[in-house]
Formats: C-alpha cells, sequence, structure tokens
C-alpha cells in the first residue's frame, strides 16, 4: 500500500459512493466540484443570513441595532460584548454560562443512561405488557407538556425542590423524555438481531449485550441523544424559569430574556452579542458530537 | 464476529431490492427466550417505571381529572362534567381558529421538514469536501432555535423594512410586511420550523451512516441508477428513521409553540393568524386562568394525535423496514 | 408484581397533587398580621424588569440587607410578559414570594383568589409609613372591598410622544395643554400634509386599551361596573370609527406595519423616527430618544399628556407596588421591607424611579432637586406631578383584565383594521366576549 502504483481499487473508475448524482458522467471533475461548492455556499449564505445579521448587530452601538440597513454597517463597537457579560454584580453571564453547563452535562448524562436501558429492553427484549408500556410511552409524546407544568411544579414544591436543579435533571435520570427512548428504540431496531444471537453464543447475557453489542453500535444514537439534549437544556427556558428563580442559579436562556422588558429598558446590543456567544459552546458541542455521528460505524468494527 | 456482519451484510445486499428485512442467522430458542426476559426487562426498565410513575402518570392522571373540573389555579378544582368540551366544540369560535391554524401548519411543515432534511443529509453525507464545515453551518439555524433574538431577526427578514421586501422591490414588486400581514404570518412560522430543519437531518444522517456501503456497491453491480438505488437501498434501509421523524414532525408540529410563541410575542396575532392550539391552550391556562379548560384541549389533542399515530403505527407494517425482522 | 408497585406509586404521586391543592396556608398571629416582629430571616422577592432595572432593584434589595443585618432577600425576577405567568403557577403551587411586585391592572386577579394578605393593619401598626403617598395614589392599590392589598411606589402614565423636530418642519404646532381628541387629529392632519411619505403621523392605536381608557375618561364614562363592562356600545363603535376614517384619510400607518411593532420602547417606530407621534408609557421617554440620537438626525422626543374631553383630562394612573401573598411566613420582615422601599432615602435614590415615577412624594423631590437628574427624566416626573394634581380617576381593573379584556381588545380592533369584520361586528364580538370572560 505504501508504494507508488495505484491499488486496483482507486484506479478508475471511480467508486459509486454519491447516492443521487453519482453515476453522471464526470468530464471534469474540478469544474463539478466547483459548481457544487458554488450552489452549497450560495445556500448557506441565505440560509444563514439572519444569523449574520445578527453577529453584525452585535457590534453595533444600542441605538444603531435596527436604524441601519446592511450586515455590517454603522459605528463598529464591541462595547455589547462587555456590558452584556457584565450586566451587574448579580447578573454576570460567566455565571450563566456556567449553569447552563452544568445543568446540560447532567441532563445528557441522565438522558443517556436512562434511556439506552429503556430502549434496549423495548427494542430487544420480550416481556409481558411490553405493548402496552411502549403506546404508553409513545402516550406521554402526545399530551402538550404546558398541561402537566402545574401539577408537577406543585409536586417539586411539596418535595422542596424549587429553586434547584433537581426539577430539572431528576426527570432526565428517569428517563422521562419519550422522545429519545423512541429515538433509541428506532436505531437499536435497525441493528441485526444476529449480533445479538452471536454474542449470546458467546456467553454474553443481556447485559452483556447491552454493553458488548448495543452501546457501541449505537454510537451514532448515543451521539444524537446527547446533541440533542444539549441543545434542548441549552435553549430551555419556561423549566429554568419556573425552578431557577433567583438570578445566581440563572441559565443563558434566562439571562439573555433579561435584556428585555416591555416596561423599561431593553438592550437589544447586548442581546445580540450574547445570543452569538451563547451559539458557541452548542456549535463546538455539534462539531465535536458529528465525530461520533459521523465515525460511529467505523469505529464500532462494524467493517 | 466480525466476519459474521460482513457476511451478513454482503448476503443481503445479494437480495435487493430488499435488503433489510432478511437476516441470515436462523432463530433458536425464542420461547425459551421470552421466558427468562421477563426479569431482565423489567430491570432494564426499573428508572424508567419509577419516573413515569412519579414524575408522568401523577401528572397526566390529574390534568385528565382537571378536564373535568373549573380550575383557576388557586381555589380548589370545581367538578363540572362535561362542560369544558362542550364551550370547546360549541362556543368557542377561538378554538376552532387554532384548529384550523394548526392542520394548516402540519400540512405545511412537515412535508417540507422531511424533504429539506433528508434531501440535505444525503447531500452532506458523503462525496465531498468539507463535510464537516458543511454539516455544523447547516446546523446553526436549529441552535438558535427559540431564543428571543428570534423575533428580531424573523423581522429582518419577513418585516415591511425585512430582506425579502428588499429584494422584491429590486424586481419592482411593492409587498407590504409578511409577518404582520394576517395573511402570511403563519407561513413565516413554517419557513421558521423549515430553517431549523437540523435535528430532522442529523437524524436522517446518523442513519444514513448506518447503511453498509456494501448495499449500494452491489446495487451498482447491478447497474441500479440512483433513483433505483435511493429507492431500493436508501429507503427501505432508512425507513425506522424516516418513519421516527414522519411520527415526531406531526406531534411536534400539532403542539408547535415556542416559533409563534416568540414571533407573535405570546398573542398569536396578528388578528389569530398564529393562534396555534398549544398556544391558545397556553393562553386560556396561564393567562386566563382557564386551566380546567386548558387540560380539557390538551386532551382532545391527546386524543387526535393517538388516533393518527396508532393510523401511522398501522401503516408502518407496510413501509417500516427493521434489521430485526426476521 | 412490578407493575402493580408502579401502579401504587402513580396513585400515591396522584394523592399527593391532590392533597396539595388543598395545602393549608400559615396561620398569621394577630401581630403577624399588622407586620409586628423581629425583622430578620430571608424572604423572597420577585419584581419584573431587564437587566438594567435588575441592577437597580438588587441594589434596593442589598441596602435594606446592610439596614437589618439579620434580614436576607432572596431576589426573583423576570421580563413583564413570563413574570405573571409564573407567578401563576407561584401561586398554585402556594409558593408566591413575601414580597411580590404586582400592577394594578393585576391585582383584581389577585384579589379575586384571596391569595394577598390586607396591608391597613400593618399601615396602623406603623409598620409600613405611607404618610407621604398622596391619597388617590394610594387608592389605586385597594381590593373591591376597599382594603389596601397593594403599596403603590412607582406610578406609570401614557403619554403622547410626538417628535418635536418632525412637527416642526411638518409646519404643526403641538397641541395646546388641555387638548381634547378633535385638537388631537386637527393636529394630525396638519403634520401629515407637512410630511414626507414615509413617515405616518401616528402609529395606528385603535387596538390600544390604555388610549381608549383616556378616551373612556374624558367622556366620564365608567370603564367597568363590577366584573362587566362600564362603558355604551355607541362609545366604543364612535371610537373605533374615528380610527378607521383617519386610517383612510392616511394619518396612520398600515395595520400590518403596526402588528410587527416590536413592544420594547427604543426599538418602536417612534423611536425609529418612521412615525411622528405615538401613545407610550411616559418612562419611555429616555430609552426612545436613546434610539433616536443613535439615528444622528439630532432629532427630538416630548411628551404631552392624553388627549381629554368634556368630562376632563383623559390619564389615569398605572401604578405597581408590592404586596404580601397569604403564603408568606415572615410577614415582619416583608412588611419592613415595603416601608423600607416606599421611604427610605437610599431606595428612592438607587431605584430612580425606573418603573413609573415614585410616588413617595419626599423621595420624588429629592430626585427633582437633584441638579444631575437628566433633563428627559425630569419631564417624565414634572409630567407626572401635573397629572397628579389633576386629581386622575381610579380605575378598578377586574380580575383578568390583562388576559381577557386586553388581549380581546386588541383582536377585535385588528379585525376591523385588517378588514374581515366591521367596526359594529366587532364591537359586538369584543362586548361578547369580553363580559363573558370577566364574569368567569
Amino acid at each position: 500500500m505504501t508504494t507508488t502504483t495505484p491499488t486496483p481499487r482507486a484506479a478508475p473508475p471511480r467508486r459509486p459512493r454519491r447516492l443521487l448524482f453519482g453515476n453522471r458522467p464526470t468530464r471534469s471533475p474540478l469544474l463539478r466540484a466547483l459548481v457544487k461548492h458554488s450552489v452549497m455556499i450560495i445556500t448557506l449564505v441565505l440560509m444563514l443570513y439572519p444569523l449574520l445579521w445578527m453577529v453584525g448587530a452585535s457590534f453595533r452601538p444600542d441605538n444603531q441595532v435596527f436604524s441601519t440597513l446592511g450586515l455590517f454597517t454603522g459605528d463598529f463597537t464591541t462595547d455589547n460584548y462587555r456590558d452584556g457579560w457584565t450586566g451587574g454584580d448579580q447578573l454576570n453571564f460567566s455565571r450563566f454560562f456556567f449553569n447552563s453547563l452544568t445543568l446540560t452535562v447532567l441532563c445528557i448524562a441522565g438522558n443517556l443512561i436512562s434511556c439506552s436501558l429503556t430502549a434496549y429492553a423495548f427494542a430487544r427484549l420480550d416481556f409481558r405488557f411490553k405493548k402496552t408500556l411502549f403506546a404508553l410511552v409513545i402516550g406521554t409524546l402526545l399530551l402538550p407538556y404546558h398541561v402537566t407544568l402545574v401539577p408537577q411544579y406543585i409536586l417539586f414544591n411539596q418535595l422542596g425542590w424549587v429553586n434547584s436543579f433537581l426539577p430539572l435533571v431528576v426527570p432526565k435520570v428517569m428517563a422521562t423524555d419519550a422522545f429519545f427512548i423512541f429515538l433509541m428504540v428506532q436505531f437499536i431496531r435497525a441493528l441485526p438481531r444476529s449480533l445479538d444471537d452471536a454474542a449470546r453464543i458467546d456467553g454474553c447475557g443481556h447485559w452483556g449485550i447491552f454493553r458488548r453489542v448495543i452501546v457501541p453500535l449505537s454510537i451514532p444514537a448515543f451521539g444524537t441523544t446527547a446533541l440533542f439534549t444539549f441543545i434542548n437544556t441549552w435553549n430551555d427556558f419556561l423549566g429554568p424559569m419556573l425552578y431557577l428563580t433567583e438570578p445566581g442559579t440563572w441559565t443563558v436562556s434566562q439571562g439573555l430574556a433579561s435584556f428585555l422588558d416591555a416596561t423599561g429598558q431593553s438592550a437589544y446590543g447586548s442581546l445580540f452579542a450574547m445570543s452569538t456567544l451563547s451559539l458557541v459552546p452548542v456549535l463546538g458541542f455539534f462539531i465535536a458530537a458529528q465525530k461520533l455521528l459521523v465515525e460511529g460505524i467505523a469505529t464500532s468494527g462494524l467493517k | 464476529m466480525k466476519e459474521n456482519v460482513a457476511g451478513g451484510a454482503g448476503r443481503a445486499a445479494e437480495r435487493l431490492p430488499r435488503p433489510a428485512t432478511q437476516q441470515p442467522i436462523a432463530v433458536r430458542g425464542r420461547g425459551r427466550r421470552a421466558a427468562g426476559d421477563n426479569r431482565a426487562a423489567y430491570a432494564f426498565l426499573t428508572p424508567w417505571l419509577i419516573g413515569m410513575a412519579v414524575f408522568t402518570i401523577g401528572p397526566m392522571l390529574f390534568s385528565l381529572y382537571l378536564a373535568f373540573t373549573r380550575y383557576d389555579l388557586s381555589s380548589a378544582p370545581e367538578w363540572i362534567g362535561l362542560d369544558n368540551f362542550r364551550r370547546m366544540f360549541t362556543t368557542d369560535p377561538r378554538f376552532f381558529d387554532s384548529v384550523d391554524v394548526t392542520l394548516t401548519y402540519v400540512l405545511w411543515s412537515v412535508p417540507l421538514l422531511l424533504a429539506v432534511s433528508l434531501g440535505l443529509a444525503m447531500l452532506l453525507n458523503r462525496g465531498m469536501r468539507f463535510l464537516t464545515g458543511y454539516r455544523a453551518l447547516f446546523y446553526m439555524p436549529s441552535l438558535i432555535g427559540g431564543s428571543v433574538a428570534v423575533a428580531a431577526l424573523w423581522r429582518q427578514i419577513f418585516g415591511e423594512e425585512g430582506i425579502v421586501n428588499k429584494a422584491l422591490a429590486a424586481v419592482g414588486i411593492d409587498h407590504g410586511s409578511w409577518v404582520g400581514d394576517p395573511g402570511s404570518a403563519l407561513y413565516t412560522i413554517v419557513v421558521l420550523q423549515v430553517w431549523t430543519f437540523g435535528s430532522a437531518m442529523v437524524i436522517f444522517l446518523a442513519g444514513l451512516r448506518q447503511i453498509p456501503q456494501e448495499l449500494y456497491d452491489a446495487a451498482a453491480v447491478d447497474g441500479a441508477g440512483p433513483v433505483r438505488r435511493f429507492r431500493s437501498v436508501t429507503l427501505p434501509m432508512l425507513s425506522p428513521l424516516v418513519f421516527f421523524n414522519l411520527l415526531l414532525s406531526v406531534v411536534n408540529a400539532f403542539q408547535a409553540f415556542t416559533g409563534a410563541y416568540v414571533v407573535s410575542n405570546g398573542t398569536g396575532g396578528p388578528s389569530d393568524s398564529t393562534l396555534f392550539y398549544t398556544l391558545y391552550l397556553y393562553e386560556q391556562g396561564f393567562a386566563q386562568l382557564n386551566m380546567g379548560y386548558a387540560a380539557a384541549m390538551a386532551w382532545v389533542l391527546v386524543l387526535g394525535l393517538a388516533v393518527f399515530t396508532g393510523l401511522l403505527f398501522l401503516s408502518s407494517r407496510y413501509w417500516v423496514h427493521y434489521g430485526d425482522e426476521r | 408484581m412490578r407493575i402493580r408497585s408502579a401502579a401504587a406509586l402513580a396513585t400515591a404521586g396522584l394523592l399527593t397533587l391532590l392533597t396539595a391543592c388543598g395545602q393549608s396556608l400559615p396561620d398569621h398571629t394577630e401581630d403577624e398580621l399588622r407586620g409586628q416582629g423581629e425583622v430578620s430571616g430571608d424572604i423572597r422577592f420577585s419584581w419584573w424588569g431587564s437587566a438594567s432595572r435588575n441592577e437597580r432593584t438588587n441594589a434596593v434589595a442589598d441596602a435594606f440587607e446592610a439596614e437589618f443585618p439579620g434580614a436576607g432577600v432572596k431576589r426573583e425576577a423576570a421580563d413583564f410578559g413570563n413574570y405573571f405567568k409564573r407567578l401563576n403557577v407561584q401561586g398554585a403551587g402556594r409558593n408566591m414570594p413575601c414580597v411580590t411586585q404586582l400592577q394594578a391592572r393585576t391585582l383584581g386577579d389577585f384579589t379575586d383568589r384571596d391569595a394577598l394578605l390586607p396591608l391597613d393593619p400593618m399601615i396602623e401598626s406603623g409598620a409600613i409609613d405611607v404618610s407621604d403617598i398622596p391619597e388617590a395614589v394610594l387608592d389605586t392599590g385597594r381590593g373591591p372591598d376597599g382594603k389596601l392589598y397593594m403599596l403603590p411606589t412607582g406610578a406609570a402614565y401614557d403619554a403622547l410622544m410626538v417628535n418635536e423636530t418632525l412637527a416642526e418642519e411638518a409646519g404643526a404646532p403641538l397641541p395646546a395643554p388641555g387638548y381634547d381628541w378633535e385638537d388631537y387629529i386637527d393636529f394630525l392632519r396638519r403634520a401629515d400634509a407637512g410630511l414626507p411619505d414615509d413617515i405616518a403621523a401616528t402609529s395606528l392605536r385603535g387596538g390600544l386599551p390604555n388610549f381608549f381608557i383616556a378616551y373612556v375618561q374624558g367622556r366620564g364614562e365608567n370603564m367597568f361596573d363590577g366584573n362587566q363592562l362600564g362603558f355604551s356600545k355607541e362609545l366604543l363603535t364612535e371610537y373605533w370609527q374615528m380610527w378607521q376614517d383617519i386610517t383612510e384619510e392616511g394619518l396612520t400607518n398600515s395595520p400590518a406595519a403596526n402588528s410587527e411593532e416590536p413592544t420594547s420602547p427604543e426599538a418602536g417606530y417612534l423611536a425609529q423616527g418612521d412615525v411622528l407621534s405615538d401613545n407610550r408609557p411616559g418612562n419611555a421617554l429616555t430609552p426612545a430618544q436613546g434610539t433616536l440620537d443613535g439615528a444622528g438626525e439630532g432629532q427630538r422626543l416630548t411628551t404631552l399628556p392624553l388627549p381629554g374631553g368634556p368630562a376632563g383630562p383623559g390619564n389615569v394612573l398605572i401604578t405597581s407596588g408590592m404586596a404580601i401573598p397569604r403564603n408568606c411566613g415572615n410577614v415582619p420582615t416583608a412588611a419592613a421591607f415595603i416601608d423600607f422601599w416606599a421611604n427610605d432615602e437610599r431606595s428612592g435614590d438607587i431605584y430612580a424611579s425606573d418603573n413609573g415615577a415614585v410616588t413617595n412624594t419626599r423621595l420624588l423631590q429629592r430626585q427633582l432637586d437633584d441638579p444631575e437628574l437628566p433633563d428627559l427624566k425630569k419631564r417624565e416626573l414634572t409630567l407626572y406631578q401635573d397629572i397628579v394634581e389633576n386629581d386622575p380617576p381610579i380605575v378598578l381593573y377586574p380580575p383578568g383584565y390583562m388576559a381577557v379584556f386586553e388581549s380581546a381588545f386588541t383582536r377585535a380592533y385588528d379585525d376591523v383594521a385588517f378588514g374581515s369584520a366591521t367596526v359594529p361586528e366587532a364591537v359586538d364580538t369584543f362586548f361578547a366576549e369580553a363580559n363573558a370572560g370577566l364574569a368567569s
């Protein structure tokens, strides 16, 4: 493989890898790549326009945020980042970021562990009431969450959990997020059962199959779950607003909301600046998790 | 084990066009296993069962009870039988407005969202440079989600002075605000939903990565064109996730809340044109303090969705192919 | 087995919830109800506002803690819209903060549910001093039974905010003091003649409840009669017809532009220089002028009282204040905090009338005497003084005012503005919806 002779595999005709346009005659690969990338970039600019506008606005003085028309026009300032970050003694974004990150990590751990266990049972095991219980999982997806908000609040208040992370984290540890159970069930069911059987022959019990076969092969599902939990938790506003009332326990989304108020002085510049910053951790996580999503199969020994 | 899998995939590939439905290893001892599964299954289910009992079932049953009461969030609930439901279907025109808005939204947003997310997932799957970067960039709109900043951003696009109107003005078309007009406001929220297609795309992408390349290679050897490969390899292999995304996007669309809440500032305006079902439910429960009525609305939605998902699950037998089927 | 135990757990959970609803409130002693007792221990305090107000509020709470070393204030803030939704949920859990900020417009929601303690015994005992608050202002905190449930600490008002520079350029002199609705429309007409085409004389405000309240006051009718609308259908028909007429005349901006307008004052059209005049909260003058300065054209805003009518001036006061819920377990400290907030000079100076003019006349005078008080803030406060001098009428807002009345009012007018209903149809719909909603 280290020699200069092309291996038969690399020789033309190229392996047809593309799903849609793979079979077209390729007169000039360079030209084609160029066209493809241009289309991608134009689509992207259109799609990202709102975000670009936001970034532009975050560098404008507060009182020019809406008054100029272009993306990066108006006076340039970084004040919004400074003012927004240190909104006051109690209201500091480093605190909000810390709170959000802590909450997010706890929720991700809770969801990954509890939902994968649950999903394994539903996807692979046969037991009594399986259909009924799975219908219950789906059933909980159908009820709008607003309507259980009040009973849950009363419950958590009785437990003395209000003003702590507990009402937001403990339910995750207990697999109450039916979406992720369902997601993992779908992923696991897509895996060939022959793998379980092979492991069984090797002497694995259910726990062994789960740990040695299902978990490694479900890395993409784990990545997806972690990513979505990250985004949901990071952006969640209603839950933290109800349960994390003291500014010292606020999350980023609450901090962002506190820049706007219809009855007083709002700070749109700071809002856009901190909104821009708040995208950074999620984006970073996406890029990191993407490796899991994409390389999941390759690293799991399937190939 | 590696051998087994590779062999399995190879053999499956020979059996196009339904590669995913058959697995080579023989079934054995199913009865014996089923008996042994009960204990193991409930062990795996323990966290979920506890969570279900404590955090979910209680509040759910409580809300079911509330649906038959008048409850202002403060005094004890007062039993009024079917009055809430009667009022919903006879004397509340806004209820039907909200159903109308929500159905329109579901019919537009679900197909668009699925088409866009599947299409982009396939484009971004392989065969191009900088894919990692592209994926991250295409995912970015989904990160901002329901942030308070979205309302301001949407005005920059669909407002009177927004970029859309500037583009139209450049070709000589004069149009008023899109978000502020009752005729178009709902569609700007459809666009908002489709714009945040990232989650569905990621699920498709992860699913696409699970399809063994050998299947495509085998199909290519058989001389299958791109359309045939899509229909006979991609779609069947991806069908569990298409099913998942379809079900979830329908449920989400029926429960859509955040987009309209943020863009209309919680009012469902202008003129109730974005009064989504759950937005109206929220207004009834938390602003007008008719929590009993809100609970009744919620359970009507649950019933509607249950019928729908039931039908979807029934239909899934005919078009969804699982790797665990024998 | 497990199923059965799960079912048992579920039942237990449900029972907990049901009993929670009947959860008992603390039994307050006679002394506690009078606000007497040791000022120590923690209280929770909640308010609405954005970051800049949160900062001031925190500083006042810090000053209180410095004054009473044994007492601690746990703070809870949210923006106006979400604030009341959260309060409702907290109310359901009997978990409202000991000192809860309310607005006179929302007071009815809480007195109706008997969620608040009357403050009168605490005033009698001297725990809360109200001697520096004008009677007319204090009365806005009373419930339908005449007892005081909210101590008004800040008084806001709506004003006609005008871009003076544009009016001058258009050759339209500002309406003279004591002007009425006809004068107001004349002003719009004259201005419109001289304004550039893309600047409307006023924002379309037919759906703004506060503006209509001024109209009702000028006519001497009542807003409410108990839990029902107090004004006549004819009056509302006339009012909305007036708005339709001036819309057709081209004096207003479009309904679509109007409905996409951001709610915060500094992002609104008046602040962008896109309209000449608007009905805005009086304390929006400073932020709105700030945005206008950013445009760099040197335009200036000013505020006028709202138009009056044959029965007198139109302005009413919109007060906010502090209340103590029945579930509060530390009434003496709560009372001391309210007293500190309403009377202490540090509180007045730090808060600087951020949410309406401070109601304590002594503290207000201190702010006015401060040579460093910015001109615009001074204008806000002096206009408040003018309005109070006219002894503004007090509106007793029924429960559900904001959720039912305001939302139905805006919606019904939107239907007119967008052409999906005629004025009489919209009036009928509105009366039916508002009366039914307020009664329940």
